[in-house]
């Protein structure tokens, strides 16, 4: 996590962060009824495709732009509330794992080509298994808060955020990346060109910290829900059931923790290998 | 679309200290979220209202109108659903359940409502200043300022590229799911590109300016705590204070209500 903070020293990724993070305001504000998959329920919002692209390009300015720019749509939305706080953070998340993971993906990134496209039939499997971790913990953190908050139960506000994210993510993700990487390189605006090794967390156990990773998205996901909707009554596509149910909240907590630890656990060092053979 | 939501007015809203505006603005949140009855979240709404009707927000949250008509609509159904009472009316409505609806619908417009006249009476420099002035490091303050600043322009050249490809044939709304995510590329990459294209720029004329030489930050936009200020300040930490010993009491809960 260690670059999260010392990315701050570097002007450019300074200008990264608010430039994604207007991009993708914008995004939310013009198309802010989106694509409906269950008319009322829920919809598709193509914005949501930037925040795991601003996460690989821009690592973790990115991840701040996704964040900052959420809350902003949110600002200009007329939208802003109690909701926000938590969006922040999912939003962060949104493009956090996504930089976090792509070198620790159980070898579809070779070692000898860690660049942040998706020009291989492998990459382009990285790319989607990191945008579902990220759509997933992005789903799991705001709806756990606001069930917690007896605010929209979790069953039905995390599988909806994680649809939500991931479907611009799967579709239109690996064609953005395969179009902006090579411009985005040669202005030497991809995040291992601009930041140093040594500003970047070193982690430990990468594997592993995949590994928990994963659990921690999905497994919050399916657990909270087969929790919610057996313990609290709570449907998927619905808002019936209980909410602010202790079951819910505290069946979610350990994968959020766990989240956290992977957080720690996992680097982004092992892509400045690139530039360390030039 | 007009992103400004600013409202240059100067009404005794838009000159509290923008600090202060941030604190009431945190602490209108706890109060609201405080009470299950809709009878004792009054006050708060009547304070709502009144600062609504001296900024000048009621202009802005009519341009929201329909978020807030379908907020309403959908939350005084939804949330009968999944509460109920002794006091049967019809159907799925008794009179706890309605009146718990009441309330979630009134919170969820009240923090909208707060939301709209922070940023209705605060112009973006001063509401960063102020976030930077309680304590927000000036780099993450500069960088949110600076994409405030964008949107409006980002909004503006996403529309001139939506309606230039539309002119060309682009129809964003037919064909299924993947087709009408597909057609989005068109506006996707030029504005992603446009954007960006500028940061080395951006970044060489910070530096040749100053940015980052030192910590130690002066501005130009400078605040000073008037009377008036610690007053509406004061007034909003008694107010918080008197809502948290009455909901510690146990006031404004509705008797009946079973949430399953």
């Amino acid at each position: 996590m260690k670059e999260v903070i010392s990315m701050w020293k570097n002007t450019r990724m300074i200008i990264l962060v608010a430039l994604s993070a207007a991009i993708y305001a914008a995004f939310l504000i013009v198309f802010k009824g989106g694509i409906p998959i269950v008319p009322g329920v829920t919809e598709v919002r193509p914005a949501n495709v930037f925040p795991p692209v601003f996460g690989l390009l821009f690592g973790p300015a990115g991840a701040w732009g996704s964040a900052i720019g959420n809350f902003i749509g949110d600002l200009f939305g007329g939208t802003l509330g109690v909701g926000s706080i938590f969006g922040f953070f999912g939003n962060f998340f949104l493009g956090f794992i996504p930089y976090k993971m792509w070198g620790a993906t159980f070898g579809l990134v070779p070692k000898d080509d860690m660049s942040q496209t998706t020009n291989t039939f492998k990459k382009v499997l990285a790319f989607e298994l990191v945008a579902l971790i990220a759509a997933a913990t992005c789903g799991i953190i705001i709806a756990w808060y606001l069930d917690l908050a007896a605010i929209v139960p979790f069953a039905f506000l995390s599988i909806t955020i994680t649809v939500n994210n991931f479907a611009a993510a799967l579709i239109l993700g690996p064609i953005l990346l395969v179009l902006l990487y090579p411009r985005v390189k040669r202005w030497g605006l991809v995040w291992t060109d601009i930041m140093v090794k040594e500003d970047v967390a070193k982690g430990f156990g990468k594997t592993l910290g995949s590994i928990l990773m994963i659990i921690g998205a999905l497994g919050g996901l399916i657990v909270g829900i087969l929790v919610a909707v057996g313990a609290a009554d709570q449907t998927l596509y619905g808002f019936t059931g209980a909410q602010g149910q202790v079951a819910v909240w505290l069946s979610v907590l350990p994968f959020l923790l766990m989240i956290i630890l992977a957080s720690f656990m996992l680097s982004g060092r092992e892509q400045f290998v690139e530039e360390e053979e030039d | 679309m007009d992103a400004e939501i600013y409202i240059d007015n100067n009404s005794f809203i838009h000159r509290i200290d923008p600090r202060v505006k941030i604190i009431l603005f945190l602490l209108t949140f706890v109060a609201i979220l405080l009470f299950q009855d809709p009878i004792w979240m009054l006050p708060i709404t009547f304070l709502i209202v009144i600062q609504l009707a001296i900024s000048g927000a009621f202009v802005n949250m009519r341009r929201i109108k329909y978020i807030l008509i379908v907020l309403t609509v959908s939350s005084m159904i939804l949330w009968n659903l999944f509460s109920s009472g002794d006091t049967k009316l019809f159907w799925i409505f008794s009179v706890e359940s309605l009146t718990y609806a009441v309330a979630r619908t009134m919170l969820m417009i009240l923090m909208i409502s707060a939301g709209m006249i922070l940023i209705t009476s605060t112009r973006n420099e001063e509401l960063v200043n102020g976030m930077i002035r309680l304590g927000m490091p000036y780099r993450v303050g500069f960088a949110i300022s600076t994409a405030l600043r964008l949107v409006p322009t980002i909004v503006t050249s996403t529309i001139t590229i939506s309606q230039a490809q539309r002119s060309r044939g682009l129809d964003l709304e037919s064909g299924n799911l993947l087709e009408r995510l597909k057609k989005f590329l068109p506006l996707l990459v030029p504005v992603f590109i446009s954007t960006i294209r500028s940061t080395n720029i951006f970044g060489m004329a910070l530096e040749s300016k100053g940015f980052g030489a030192s910590e130690e930050r002066t501005f130009y936009l400078d605040f000073e705590m008037k009377t008036s200020d610690y007053l509406v300040l004061a007034f909003g930490i008694l107010f918080m204070l008197a809502s948290i010993y009455f909901a510690i009491m146990g006031y404004g809960k509705i008797e009946g209500l079973v949430r399953a």
